[in-house]
């Protein structure tokens, strides 16, 4: 399962599992974001290269109108998938400790 | 010059014969040539550098250093030396005369070397019938000595090709004994997987194994008899024999080794002994109880821990001291995957060029990498492993193996080829994770790897509407997945190209990025294809670090 929330402080609330079967609707809220996002992560619990996927597509739109995506709380899994991928150049990442 | 004689001795040495007929030849026809009344032959022992006299007219053999005395001083100077009286020489020495009551007055002594400058003994001729050894005789002697120095090397050389096929044929059959008594096939245990081999070194040992279905349970053994040739041979095939005997006949473990040791002890010589692991495995309730006699060490890989434990032996080797009593067997229990290693020390003590042995860190090491093996698998990739770190040495020992692997839990399932189908298999695999204890740390991996696979067979089965199969298999601390896709077209996902992952956010595509982590995050990834029925199985494997 996967939920997306927008937070009164304008952050972005992601729980669960982002995965293949998950990409399809979590690329359709973020579609939605606009200007700078930040995305926390406290809740996810996992994340596959269909996640990469949503978040690669999600940042190259909002650079293209000066905004940027940046990721917080991250688990030490997701750490690890962002630094093989070598996305932790391409994403702003705060890990959770 | 007697031309006929030597001629006549020419011919008679040619013929083959033994060693000691042809010393006789050879004095014959030189006390017949020159004259003389009496004639010997020293052989030189080169490894002891000694003259021996090895046949002589009248005489028994004698040693003497090969530089001493006038055959010594032949023999250095490899020159002819003619003594015209023996008893105004200094070299000379009456002792053997004097033994012999003899008297020796001249002595014709020549080196005998043979076509290829060694030295091969010297021949000696003793008093000249009329009168003393003159030049002439000398020029005889000198052609004489040149054909029996040759002669002689020849019959040596036979007589050592003898022996050495008495020594082939002796090892021929105590390997034949050996072997024989060897477990033709393995014998089917349930929940356990067992392989065991021998391979005999050229100067066999006394290497044995055996497994075998008694009322008890599963008898496994793992013996080496000291020493080389047919002795520990035979002495190995009568433990293996006894302790059968004694398990089928419903004896318990302690009481089998007991008795086996006191036996052994009476029928061998008092400097052999055998090292041997006598145990038995109750396949229903997992515990192997053992006596391990002198045989170290013993591995225990445990799929929970994912390393080997090193077990010492519990007693004395079998037959070296007689024993009233023994303790009791010890207690091992094999958890599901574990894998029981019974090495023999050929193996443990092989030595490379650079006389570093094998040892038990690297079979601990290859076992511990394939713990998804078969038994036969972990023998084999044991032996690749010897094989490649001893490289040209040649094996000197026996080496024998003996594994035997408890199964690990397995469950298999069919999903429908749907992205929507990735929580049925994260489900799945949660349920086997908690069902046989395996590690937690391993799922994000596990999870990550198998929807990678599953989504690229999902996009790239080429229209296939079949489902695809996932299999689990794992204990502890490790954990094999296939993945089963039916009517697919090949793709090797271990042949797909890494993704530059410097580039910066504009020039990246999300593609291939999948297989590109999978193959870090994993410790191993497999591909096979089955043309006919048009299946992919991808394999892979991840173990606690």
């Amino acid at each position: 399962m996967l939920t997306l929330d927008s937070n009164p402080d304008g952050t972005v609330r992601i729980c669960g599992r982002l995965d293949a079967a998950q990409a399809g609707a979590a690329q359709a809220f973020l579609d939605r974001a606009e200007g700078s996002v930040v995305l926390d992560c406290s809740g996810l619990e996992y994340l596959s290269s269909a996640g990469l996927g949503v978040l690669l597509k999600t940042q190259k739109r909002l650079m293209a109108h000066a905004g940027q995506l940046r990721l917080t709380k991250v688990n030490r899994h997701i750490r690890d998938i962002f630094k093989y991928s070598g996305f932790d150049n391409i994403l702003q990442i705060e890990s959770d400790e | 010059m007697k031309i006929e004689p030597l001629l006549a001795v020419t011919r008679r040495l040619a013929a083959p014969v033994d060693l000691t007929t042809m010393l006789q030849e050879v004095i014959g026809a030189a006390t017949e040539v020159l004259d003389a009344e009496r004639g010997s032959v020293w052989l030189y022992d080169r490894a002891a550098h000694e003259l021996v006299l090895q046949v002589s007219t009248g005489m028994e053999q004698v040693r003497v250093p090969a530089d001493s005395g006038i055959v010594g001083s032949c023999a250095q100077g490899r020159q002819v030396i003619n003594v015209r009286d023996c008893y105004a020489d200094p070299r000379f020495n009456p002792a053997l005369d004097r033994k012999t009551h003899y008297r020796t007055r001249c002595m014709l002594t020549l080196p005998l070397v043979d076509h290829k400058d060694v030295l091969v003994g010297v021949l000696q001729v003793l008093n000249k019938k009329d009168g003393v050894f003159d030049e002439a005789d000398e020029s005889m002697a000198t052609s004489l000595a040149a054909q029996c120095a040759v002669a002689l090397q020849r019959a040596r050389m036979i007589e050592d090709l003898i022996d050495g096929e008495k020594m082939r044929r002796e090892i021929e059959m105590a390997r034949e004994v050996q072997t024989g008594t060897l477990p033709a096939t393995m014998p089917e245990i349930e929940g356990y997987d067992v392989y065991g081999m021998s391979r005999p070194a050229d100067r066999t040992g006394g290497d044995t194994f055996d497994v075998s279905c008694v009322p008890a349970g599963v008898v496994l053994v793992l013996g080496d008899a000291t020493g080389h040739g047919l002795a520990p041979a035979l002495h190995i095939t009568q433990m293996h024999a006894m302790l059968r005997m004694a398990m089928r006949l419903g004896a318990d473990i302690d009481a089998a080794v007991l008795h086996l040791n006191n036996q052994l002890g009476e029928v061998m010589p008092d400097d052999r002994f055998i090292t041997a692991f006598i145990g038995v495995l109750d396949p229903a309730t997992h515990v192997l109880r053992y006596h391990s006699a002198g045989q170290a060490p013993i591995l225990h890989f445990s799929a929970a821990q994912g390393e080997c434990r090193t077990y010492r032996p519990t007693t004395f080797p079998l037959g070296a001291m007689p024993a009233p009593s023994v303790r009791e067997a010890v207690k091992m229990l094999l958890a599901p995957g574990d894998i029981l290693v019974l090495i023999s020390d050929g193996v443990y003590e092989y030595a490379n060029g650079e006389q570093e042995m094998f040892g038990e860190d690297r079979v601990a090491a290859i076992v511990g990498a394939n713990r998804f093996a078969g038994a036969r698998g972990l023998t084999d990739k044991v032996l690749a492993g010897l094989a490649q770190f001893a490289g040209d040495v040649p094996q000197e020992d026996d080496i024998t193996l003996l594994f035997v692997k408890r199964d690990m839990p397995a469950s298999g399932r069919w999903f429908a080829r749907s992205f929507d189908s990735i929580p049925a298999t994260v489900a799945f695999r949660r349920e086997f994770f908690l069902d046989n204890g395996i590690a937690d740390s391993l799922a994000y991996a596990v999870d990550f790897t198998i929807e990678e696979l599953f989504t690229n067979m999902v996009k790239y089965g080429n229209m296939s509407r079949q489902d695809i199969r996932i299999e689990l298999r794992g204990a502890g601390s490790g954990i094999e997945v296939v993945l089963v896709d039916p009517g697919a077209d090949r793709f090797d996902v271990t042949e797909a190209p890494d993704v530059d992952v410097s580039r910066g956010a504009a020039d990246r595509r999300p593609g291939g990025l999948g297989l590109h982590l999978i193959r870090r995050m994993v410790d191993s990834i497999d591909y096979e294809y089955d043309a006919p029925t048009r299946t992919g199985r991808t394999s892979f494997r991840k173990t606690a670090c």
